[in-house]
C-alpha cells in the first residue's frame, strides 16, 4: 500500500515537471511542426533557438512508442532541439511511465545511420537511385491512378488516424488491404471466437491474479504488451506484506517468462492443449465453483484425463492434478498463445486454456473481453495476398509498417512473389530486406519526427507529434496518400486536407467536440502535452461460452520432417520480430535468457549435447525439409532435451550496418503454410550436423553458478512471511568471520571513517544508496538500455564483447541453480552495478585520486584525471569498473547516432575506467532545481535512469540518511542483503532477496 | 694538465717494501703521503695509520632526513586537498611508512655519495704524480717535498725496496 | 679443473687487468649475431608500443576482469630479476662471501638493466601513456597531489629508488675499474674513460672514504632489495582478489625474486663467460655457489606454494578455494602446473651436486626457471582476476600478438644494454677481485 502510495508521489512530481515543460512544449511544437515539411539538408542542432528552447535544459515531449503494438506513451527528452532519450508516460495506463529495451531503442531508429536520405528508385540494372520527393509521388500517383483496384497495400496492424485514412484510401480505389504483422496472436483470437465467440484478444489482468499458469506463453518478453503484462505481474508476483503469487510455467523451453516462475516444467512440445483440457477436467470434476455453463463441458473433457495427458507431456498426472487444485483454489489466470509455443494445434491449444480459464472462474476477474485492441488480418490473409501476386493480380503493392521478406519463411517466397506485381512501393525509411526488393522506397518519417495516433486498446486515443526536425529527408505515409490522393484525383478526390497533421486535427476536433472540449486549442493543447487521452478502462464484457467450446479437443500436432529434434524459434525479447536487429542498443544488450549479444545461436539440452557430442560454440547446422541454418550452440538446461531453439529476429538480407549478415534468419527452416489463418512456428523437426567449426559466442556471462558466494540470493515463501533474514535462512552460509571478528572489522572501519570526516566532508550530507527487490525483478534488462541511453554508453560490437570489453555499466546477471543430479532447475537474476561502497576498493588503489568517495556517499570516477591503471578494475570485488581499451566514443556511435547523446554526460575518451555514477547528473540536477527553489530535496526526486525505466518497479534510489525515504525502509526489510557482505565494503546497494514458492509439492 | 706540485714518487711491486718506506717516510715527518694501489690494502691502511671515514655522517644525515622528508611530504599532500579513498583517514600512517622507507633509503645512499665525493675530492690528486701502473699491479707512494729534499726521500724508497723512482720536473 | 674447490683466484694483479680489458671494445661474431638479435627484438617491442599508442590497449589481449595481463607479468618478472643482482652484490659484500667477486658486476648490470625494463611498463601498461606522470608528486594545475595510499604510489617510489640506488651501486664499483681500463687503452677510448673514471688515482685517500660508503651503501641497499620486491607483492596483497589476498606474498615474492634473478644469471653468464673468455674467473665453484642460492630460494617457493593452498583451503573462503582449485585445475592448468613444476621441482634438482656443478645441466635448467617464474605471475595475476569474486563476471585472457610484441621487446631492451655493456665495461670487477689476490712479498718471495 505503502509502495503505490510513495511511488504516485514521485510520478506526481513527474508529473509536475512535465506539465510545466511540455504544456508548453505542445505549443512549441505546433510552431514547430509548421516548417517540419520543409526539405532540411542538414541537421544542425540549435543554430537558430527556438524561443522555448532554453540551452541545458531538457524539453519533454509526450509521445507514443510504434517498436511494437502495445502503444506504450512517451516522454521523449530532448535537450538543444534534439531528442535524448525516451522514457515512458506516467498518465498512460499501459505502461505507466516506464519502458522496455526495446522501446527506448525507438532512438536509434531515429537516429539510425541506414536511413534513406531521401526516395529510391530502382534502376533498370537493379540498383537504386536518389529521386526527388516530387518525381517520387507523381510516379507512384501515375501507377495507383493506372492500377486502380488492383493497387494491394500491406500495412502494420496499428490502429489510429492514418490507419483509417489508409483503410478508407486504399477502399476508395476498390484495392485490397492486408493488415499483417508477426505474432499478432490469430490462433488466439480463432480460440476466443471458438469458445467465447469473440474474436478480439482480451486484457489480462496480472496484477489481480494469484496464481498465473503460462503455456508456453512468454508475456514478460513479447506477449501483447511488455511493459504493462510485467507490472502487473510483478504487483501480484513480487512479496509484498506476506503475499505473493505463485507462477508455474508449463512449456518446452524456459524463457524470460519461465525463468521468473516458480516452477517450469519441460512439457513435450505440442502437448499444452492435452495438459489444459485435463486440468479443466480435474477442476470440473472436483469443486464446483465453475459457472454453471461450464457443466456443459463435463462429458467433452472427460476422456481428457490426467493420466492420458501425463502420457503426452511427459508430467506426472499428480503434478497435473495438483497444479490445477491450485489453480481453482485462488483467484488465478492461465495464459496461452505465446509465438514460442505455436505448433499446429495452437488454436486448440488456446481453446483449451479458454475452458480451463473458464471453469475456474477466471473470465471476467482477470480476464477482460472486450478490449478493443487492434488486430491485423493475419498470416492467412497476407498468404492470400502472395497467392494474389503470384497470380498476376496486383499491379501495385504498397508496403507500410512491415517486413515480410524477412518476417515470412524464405519457403513461402514472398521476395520472388513481389516480383510479379508491376510496381511495388515501401515506405521503410531503411533499406530492409523488403524495401531492396521493392521498385520506389519512400522513406516515411520516424515515428519521433511525424504526427499521428494509435488505439492500443480502447480508452487510450495516444497521440505521436514531431519532438524534433527530421534527421534525414523522409515523408510522413500520411502525407504521401494525401498527396498521391491529389494527383490521382477521380476516388481519392475525398482526401482533400491540405497535410496529414491537418487531417489529423480535423479529427481531433471531432473528438474534442464529442467530449463537450469546443475550444479546439486548449484541447489539442492538453491532449498533445498529456500524450492522448486516457480514459478509464472500460469494465469488461460479461462472457459466456460459445457453442463452439464444445469442441474443444486435443490431437497431437503434427512436424514436418525427419529429424530427432522439435525445431522451436522464438521471438528474441530484444530484436522482436527482427525490427530491431539494426539498433546496436537492442544488439548489445545480452539475451536476459542466454546473456548472449550480437549473434544467433542454437539453444540444446546439455544431455542432448552430450549425446550428440556438441559442445558450446559449435557452429552446428539444422537441417529442416525447409531449409537449413547454421549457428553456433549454446547448451542450455532450460529446454526440453528433445528440442532445438533459435531466436527470431537476425539473419536479414538487407537492414543496414548492424544487421546486415548477422545471424541466421530461423525461419528459413519453416514452410510457410497456412496453418489455418496463422503461421505455426512450432512446426519442424530437424537434424543436426556437425560442421566441426567453433565460434565463440558474444556472451557476457562467465560463469552461470554462484559457487555457494551468495550474489543472488533467495528464501522460500514461507521463511519470508516469518520474515527472516537472508542469514537466517541459509543458516550463514558465509563463517568467514567469527563474531568477535566482524565487530573488530567493523569497529575498526567505524574509527576509520570518523577520523575522514575533515573538509569537505564534515557536516550533513545524504548518503545516496538504491535497494533492488530480487522480487520484484525479472531480468527484463529495460534498465541495461535505460543506462546506455542516460549515460552515454558506446556499444562496442560483437567482435569486442566476444572479448569481454562490453561497458555495460549495468549488467543483469543470470545464474543457474539446480538442473543437475534430478534437482529442478531454476535461474536467479541479479541487477549488478557499481555498489558506491563506502569502504570502497577501488579507490585507495588508485594512485591519481581518479577514484574517491564524495561526502554525498557517492564512488566517484573523475574521467579526467584517470591515467588507466586499471587497478581499481582489479580490485574492485563486483566487477563493475569498465575499461575503454579502445576509442570505443568513437567506434561506437556511427553517424548520426552521436546526435543521441546525452550533453550532460561525458563521452569517455580511450584509456580510462568507466562506471556506473549513480546518475550523479540526475542528482545534482535534481539538487540544483532544490536549490534554485529553496526547498529540500524531497525521497523520490533523484530517479536514476535504471529505476525510471524499470517495468516492474524493482529499483528505488534515494537518500539513505533520511530514516523515512523508501531506500532506507527498503534497507531496514528482512530480505535485505549486500552483495560480498563479508568483505566490508559496505555497499550502498542493498537487495532484497527473491521469495520463491517452493515445496509445496 | 695542472701545475705539478714538486715531489717524489716510488713504485713498489712488493706489498712489504711500500709499507717499509711508508713507515720510514712518515717517521721522517713526511705525513702527507700519497699511496696508490689498485685496490684497498689493510697493510698500507695500517701503515699510513687511518682514521675511519667520516662518509658514515652523510649516510645517517641522508637517512634521517629522507626519512623526515618521506613522512612529511605524505601527510601534509595528503591533508593539503583532503580526499577520502576507501573509508580511510587522510592522514594515514601505515601506508606512508613505506615511503618513508624508500626516502630515508634514497637520501641516504645519495648521501653517501654525495660525502664520497665531497671528501675524495677534498685533497685533489690531479696535480700528483701518477703512473698507470698504479691501477695495473704496482704500489706507488708519492712524497711531496721541496726538490731539496729529493734525494733524501729517493735513499728511503730505493732502501724499501722501490723497483723505480721519479721526481717531479 | 682445481679451481673447483678453490674460492681464491689463481691469477696475478696485472692478468687480471689484462684479461678484464681483453673483453673490451673488440667484437666476435657471436656477440654481433646477439646483439643484432636483441635490437630486432626491441624493434619489435617499439613497433607494438607505437601502435598501443595509436589504437589504445584493446589491441592487446585484455578483457574485462583480466585488466592487467602480460605486461604486469612482465614487469614483475623483470622486478624480479632485478633482485639477484643487488643481493648477490649488497647482501654477500655485508657476508663478506668471497664468491661473489667474481659475479657480483654482471649481476649489478643485470639488475640495472631489468629494473629499466620494468620501469617502462608502468608506462606501456596505462591507458594513456602520454599521461605517466601524474603518478609523480609534482605541483600542478590540478592542484592535487597523488594519493599515496595506493600501492602504485609505493611502486613508483620503490622501484624509482631502487633504479636510482643500484644504478649508483653499479657506478660507484666501476669507477676504480674504469681508472684501470683508462690506463690500458690508448686514443679515444682513454679519452672517453678518463672522463668516466673522474679523475679516480687509486689514492689512499680516496680509498679509505671508497671502503667505507660502499660498505653504507651496501647496508642501505639490503634492505632496499627485501623492500622492493615486497613493495611490489603488495600491488597484489593490498587487493581483495582472491588468489592476490595473502599475507605471505611479501617474503614470497622476495625469495621469487632472487630464484628468477639467479635463474637469469645462469643463463646470461654461463654464454658469456665462454663468449668472453672469462672461464678462470667465473668458475664452476661461483655458479655452483649461486645454484646453492637457487635451491635454498626455489625452497622457500616450494613452501610457499604449498602454503598459499593450505591457506585457502583452512580460511574456508569460498572464492579463495575456487581460484586455487582452478589454478590447478581449470582452463589455465597449464600454466599454473608449469609454475609449480619450473619452480617448486626443478629447482629441488640442485640437491644434487652433480646437477650444480654440470654447467650445461645449469643453464637448460635456468631456462626453466625463467619461464618458471614468468608464468608464476602469469599464474597470480591473470589466473586470479579471471576468477574473481562474481562468477558472472569471469572471464579468461587470450594473449595475442600484441602482448607477445611487448614482451619480446622487453628482452630485447634489456638484452642490447646487457652486451653493451658487457662490451663496454668491465663486466668482471677488477678492483674487488685483486683485493682478494694477497700482493708480491719481498721477504717471503711471493705469496703467503
Amino acid at each position: 500500500m505503502s509502495k503505490e502510495n510513495t511511488e504516485d508521489t514521485s510520478q506526481g512530481i513527474d508529473r509536475r515537471k512535465f506539465l510545466s515543460v511540455a504544456g508548453v512544449a505542445g505549443l512549441g511544437t505546433v510552431a514547430l511542426s509548421g516548417c517540419s515539411t520543409d526539405r532540411i539538408e542538414k541537421l544542425i542542432p540549435y543554430m537558430v533557438g527556438d524561443e522555448d528552447n532554453v540551452p541545458g535544459i531538457a524539453t519533454y515531449y509526450a509521445s507514443t512508442c510504434t517498436e511494437c503494438p502495445a502503444g506504450c506513451s512517451l516522454h521523449v527528452k530532448t535537450r538543444e532541439a534534439r531528442a535524448i532519450k525516451l522514457e515512458g508516460n506516467p498518465g498512460s495506463p499501459i505502461n505507466r511511465g516506464r519502458l522496455c529495451a526495446r522501446g527506448q531503442a525507438g532512438l536509434q531508429g531515429l537516429y539510425n545511420p541506414g536511413r534513406l536520405s531521401g526516395p529510391q528508385l530502382r534502376n533498370a540494372d537493379g540498383s537504386f537511385s536518389d529521386v526527388s520527393w516530387d518525381e517520387a509521388i507523381t510516379l507512384l500517383a501515375e501507377r495507383v491512378g493506372a492500377a486502380g483496384a488492383s493497387v494491394a497495400v500491406v500495412s502494420g496492424a496499428g490502429a489510429g488516424t492514418f490507419s483509417d485514412l489508409l483503410a478508407a484510401w486504399v477502399g476508395a480505389l476498390g484495392g485490397r488491404l492486408v493488415r499483417y504483422q508477426p505474432f499478432d496472436n490469430e490462433a488466439l483470437r480463432a480460440a476466443n471466437q471458438q469458445v467465447f465467440g469473440r474474436n478480439e484478444v482480451p486484457t489480462y489482468d496480472f496484477a489481480k491474479a494469484e496464481y498465473i499458469l503460462s503455456f508456453g506463453t512468454d508475456f514478460l518478453e513479447t506477449w501483447l504488451g511488455q511493459v504493462e503484462n510485467q507490472h502487473g505481474f510483478a504487483e501480484s508476483h513480487g512479496f509484498r506484506d506476506g503475499h505473493m503469487a505463485k507462477h508455474v510455467y508449463l512449456g518446452h523451453r524456459m524463457d524470460l517468462t519461465g525463468m521468473n516462475a516458480d516452477e517450469w516444467h519441460a512439457i513435450h512440445p505440442g502437448s499444452d492443449a492435452a495438459v489444459a483440457l485435463a486440468m479443466a477436467n480435474v477442476i470440473l470434476s472436483e469443486r464446483n465453483r465453475a459457472p454453471n455453463d461450464a457443466n456443459t463441458l463435463r462429458s467433452v473433457l472427460a476422456p481428457f484425463t490426467p493420466e492420458r495427458a501425463a502420457e503426452e507431456s511427459g508430467l506426472s498426472p499428480e503434478a497435473i492434478r495438483l497444479v490445477a487444485r491450485e489453480f481453482a483454489s485462488q483467484p488465478s489466470l492461465a495464459v496461452a498463445g505465446g509465438i514460442a509455443s505455436q505448433h499446429r494445434g495452437a488454436t486448440e491449444a488456446c481453446a483449451a486454456v479458454n475452458v480451463l480459464n473458464y471453469v475456474a472462474g477466471n473470465v471476467g476477474q482477470t480476464i477482460h473481453f472486450g478490449s478493443g485492441r487492434p488486430q491485423g488480418d493475419g498470416y492467412g490473409a497476407l498468404e492470400e495476398l502472395a497467392a494474389a501476386m503470384d497470380a498476376g493480380s496486383v499491379d501495385v503493392l504498397i508496403i507500410h509498417e512491415a517486413n515480410p521478406v524477412h518476417s515470412v519463411p524464405r519457403a513461402a517466397n514472398f521476395a520472388a512473389r513481389m516480383a510479379k506485381v508491376g510496381f511495388t512501393v515501401s515506405t521503410s525509411s531503411v533499406m530492409d530486406d523488403t524495401a531492396a526488393h521493392a521498385d520506389l522506397v519512400l522513406p516515411n518519417l520516424h515515428a519521433l519526427e511525424r504526427w499521428d495516433d494509435l488505439q492500443p486498446r480502447d480508452g487510450v486515443h495516444a497521440l505521436l507529434q514531431p519532438v524534433m526536425m527530421p534527421v534525414r529527408d523522409g515523408k510522413a505515409a500520411g502525407d504521401v496518400l494525401l498527396e498521391v490522393a491529389r494527383a490521382v484525383g477521380g476516388p481519392l478526390a475525398q482526401f482533400d486536407a491540405a497535410s496529414f497533421e491537418v487531417y489529423l486535427k480535423d479529427r481531433w476536433a471531432a473528438v474534442g467536440r464529442q467530449r463537450g472540449r469546443h475550444d479546439f486549442r486548449v484541447f489539442w493543447t492538453e491532449s498533445l502535452a498529456s500524450g492522448g487521452l486516457f480514459d478509464e478502462p472500460a469494465v469488461g464484457d460479461v462472457v459466456r461460452l460459445a457453442p463452439g467450446a464444445r469442441n474443444v479437443g486435443y490431437q497431437r500436432p503434427t512436424f514436418d520432417g525427419e529429424g530427432d529434434l522439435v525445431f522451436a524459434p522464438y521471438p528474441s525479447s530484444m530484436l522482436y520480430d527482427g525490427r530491431g536487429a539494426n539498433k546496436p542498443w537492442l544488439l548489445e544488450n545480452p539475451d536476459p535468457v542466454t546473456k548472449i549479444t550480437w549473434q544467433s545461436w542454437i539453444e540444446i539440452h546439455p544431455d542432448t549435447a552430450r549425446q550428440l557430442d556438441v559442445r558450446e560454440g559449435e557452429v552446428v547446422q539444422l537441417v529442416s525439409p525447409h531449409g537449413t541454418i547454421e549457428a553456433p550452440v549454446y547448451p542450455y538446461l532450460g529446454i526440453h532435451p528433445g528440442v532445438v531453439a533459435t531466436p527470431l529476429g537476425l539473419g536479414h538480407t538487407a537492414y543496414g550496418q548492424y544487421a546486415d549478415g548477422r545471424g541466421v534468419n530461423a525461419l528459413d527452416l519453416l514452410g510457410g503454410e497456412d496453418g489455418g489463418g496463422f503461421l505455426p512456428y512450432l512446426s519442424t523437426r530437424v537434424e543436426l550436423r556437425k560442421t566441426r567449426r567453433f565460434q565463440k559466442l558474444a556472451k557476457t556471462e562467465g560463469n552461470p553458478r554462484q559457487l555457494g558466494r551468495g550474489i543472488a540470493e533467495a528464501m522460500p515463501f514461507a521463511a519470508a512471511v516469518e520474515g527472516k533474514t537472508v542469514a537466517e535462512v541459509h543458516g550463514g552460509p558465509h563463517e568467514v568471520n567469527t563474531e568477535l571478528e566482524q565487530e573488530a572489522i567493523v569497529g575498526w572501519a567505524e574509527a576509520q571513517r570518523e577520523k575522514s570526516l575533515e573538509g569537505d566532508y564534515a557536516g550533513e550530507h545524504p548518503n545516496w544508496g538504491m535497494a533492488i527487490d530480487l522480487s520484484r525483478c525479472t531480468g527484463c534488462s529495460a534498465c541495461v538500455t535505460a543506462c546506455y541511453a542516460e549515460n552515454n554508453i558506446p556499444t562496442v560490437g560483437e567482435r569486442e564483447v566476444v572479448r569481454g570489453r562490453e561497458l555495460s555499466w549495468l549488467r543483469i546477471e543470470r545464474y543457474f541453480e539446480g538442473g543437475e543430479d534430478g534437482e529442478p532447475f531454476s535461474t536467479r537474476v541479479v541487477p549488478m552495478m557499481c555498489q558506491h561502497c563506502d569502504n570502497a576498493p577501488c579507490e585507495p588503489v588508485c594512485p591519481v585520486f581518479a577514484a574517491y568517495h564524495t561526502p554525498d556517499g557517492l564512488n566517484a570516477q573523475v574521467y579526467n584525471r584517470c591515467v588507466g591503471t586499471r587497478y581499481c578494475g582489479n580490485n574492485c570485488p563486483y566487477k563493475v569498473r569498465y575499461f575503454n581499451w579502445l576509442s570505443y566514443a568513437h567506434l561506437g556511435f556511427d553517424d548520426p547516432l552521436q546526435l543521441q547523446l546525452n550533453p550532460d554526460v561525458t563521452v569517455r575518451a580511450r584509456g580510462i575506467m568507466e562506471k556506473c555514477t549513480f546518475c550523479i547528473q540526475r542528482i545534482r540536477g535534481a539538487q540544483n532545481t532544490a536549490r534554485m527553489e529553496d526547498r529540500q530535496l524531497a525521497d523520490g526526486e533523484v530517479v536514476t535512469a535504471c529505476a525510471q525505466a524499470c517495468p516492474s518497479g524493482a529499483i528505488v534510489f534515494g537518500d539513505m540518511n533520511d530514516p523515512n525515504s523508501r531506500v532506507a525502509r527498503a534497507g531496514q526489510d528482512h530480505r535485505g542483503y549486500h552483495v560480498l557482505g563479508d568483505l566490508n565494503v559496505r555497499p550502498s546497494v542493498t537487495y532484497l532477496a527473491k521469495v520463491q514458492h517452493g515445496g509445496e509439492h | 694538465m695542472a701545475k705539478q706540485i714538486p715531489g717524489v714518487l716510488g713504485s713498489f711491486v712488493h706489498v712489504d717494501a711500500a709499507t717499509d718506506a711508508i713507515k720510514t717516510l712518515r717517521t721522517q715527518g713526511h705525513t702527507d703521503l700519497t699511496v696508490y694501489n689498485a685496490a684497498p690494502n689493510h697493510e698500507i691502511e695500517e701503515a699510513l695509520e687511518q682514521k675511519v671515514s667520516p662518509v658514515r655522517l652523510f649516510t645517517l644525515a641522508g637517512g634521517l632526513i629522507g626519512c623526515a622528508a618521506g613522512f612529511a611530504m605524505t601527510i601534509w599532500m595528503s591533508l593539503d586537498w583532503p580526499t577520502m579513498v576507501g573509508g580511510k583517514p587522510f592522514g594515514a600512517i601505515p601506508p606512508y611508512t613505506v615511503l618513508a622507507f624508500e626516502l630515508t633509503i634514497l637520501f641516504g645512499a645519495m648521501f653517501t655519495v654525495a660525502g664520497m665525493l665531497i671528501l675524495s675530492f677534498l685533497k685533489p690528486t690531479n696535480k700528483l704524480m701518477y703512473d698507470e701502473k698504479f691501477s695495473d699491479d704496482q704500489i706507488g707512494i708519492f712524497v711531496p717535498c721541496s726538490s731539496d729534499r729529493y734525494s733524501a726521500v729517493e735513499e728511503v724508497m730505493m732502501q724499501a725496496g722501490s723497483v723505480e723512482v721519479r721526481h717531479a720536473s | 679443473m682445481t679451481a673447483i674447490a678453490q674460492d681464491r683466484p689463481t691469477q696475478t694483479h696485472a692478468e687480471v687487468t689484462r684479461d678484464v680489458v681483453a673483453t673490451l671494445g673488440t667484437h666476435g661474431r657471436g656477440y654481433t649475431i646477439m646483439l643484432g638479435g636483441a635490437v630486432a627484438l626491441f624493434l619489435v617491442g617499439l613497433i607494438t608500443f607505437v601502435l598501443l599508442l595509436k589504437d589504445g590497449l584493446g589491441l592487446a589481449g585484455y578483457n574485462s576482469p583480466v585488466m592487467w595481463s602480460v605486461y604486469i607479468t612482465t614487469f614483475v618478472f623483470w622486478v624480479g630479476i632485478g633482485h639477484a643482482g643487488t643481493l648477490i652484490s649488497a647482501i654477500l659484500f655485508l657476508f663478506r662471501s668471497p664468491w661473489r667477486t667474481a659475479v657480483y658486476r654482471a649481476t649489478e648490470a643485470m639488475t640495472v638493466f631489468a629494473v629499466m625494463t620494468a620501469g617502462l611498463f608502468p608506462i606501456i601498461h596505462i591507458g594513456r601513456q602520454w599521461l605517466f606522470y601524474w603518478l609523480l608528486p609534482y605541483p600542478n594545475q590540478r592542484y592535487l597531489w597523488v594519493n599515496f595510499k595506493s600501492p602504485l604510489l609505493w611502486d613508483v617510489f620503490a622501484i624509482g629508488t631502487y633504479l636510482t640506488v643500484s644504478t649508483t651501486f653499479l657506478v660507484v664499483g666501476l669507477v676504480p675499474d674504469i681508472a684501470a681500463v683508462r690506463d690500458h687503452v690508448s686514443g679515444w677510448r682513454k679519452k672517453i674513460y678518463s672522463i668516466c673514471s673522474i679523475g679516480w688515482t687509486g689514492s689512499d685517500n680516496q680509498w679509505r672514504h671508497y671502503s667505507r660508503g660502499y660498505l653504507y651503501l651496501a647496508a642501505l641497499a639490503t634492505p632496499l632489495v627485501l623492500s622492493v620486491h615486497s613493495v611490489v607483492s603488495w600491488d597484489f596483497a593490498m587487493a581483495l582478489v582472491p588468489g592476490w589476498h595473502g599475507t605471505i606474498f611479501a617474503p614470497y615474492f622476495v625469495a621469487g625474486a632472487i630464484y628468477s634473478g639467479v635463474g637469469m644469471v645462469f643463463t646470461l653468464l654461463i654464454p658469456l663467460r665462454k663468449v668472453l673468455h672469462l672461464e678462470h674467473m667465473i668458475t664452476v665453484y661461483h655458479l655452483e655457489n649461486l645454484a646453492k642460492l637457487t635451491l635454498f630460494t626455489g625452497s622457500i617457493l616450494f613452501y610457499a606454494y604449498a602454503i598459499e593452498y593450505f591457506v585457502a583451503w583452512y580460511s574456508g573462503v569460498p572464492a579463495e578455494q575456487t581460484t586455487f582449485y582452478l589454478r590447478a585445475f581449470g582452463p589455465m592448468w597449464w600454466a599454473g602446473w608449469t609454475m609449480i613444476i619450473c619452480n617448486a621441482f626443478v629447482s629441488q634438482l640442485f640437491w644434487f651436486k652433480k646437477i650444480r656443478t654440470n654447467i650445461t645441466a645449469l643453464f637448460i635448467l635456468s631456462i626453466f626457471i625463467n619461464i618458471g617464474m614468468w608464468f608464476e605471475r602469469f599464474v597470480i595475476i591473470v589466473g586470479s582476476l579471471g576468477n574473481d569474486h562474481i562468477p558472472f563476471a569471469w572471464g579468461q585472457l587470450n594473449p595475442n600478438w600484441a602482448d607477445w610484441g611487448i614482451l619480446a621487446g622487453s628482452f630485447g631492451w634489456f638484452l642490447m644494454y646487457f652486451l653493451l655493456f658487457a662490451r663496454t665495461f668491465p663486466i668482471v670487477a677488477i678492483q674487488e677481485i685483486k683485493e682478494m689476490i694477497p700482493m708480491p712479498r719481498k721477504r717471503t718471495g711471493g705469496h703467503r
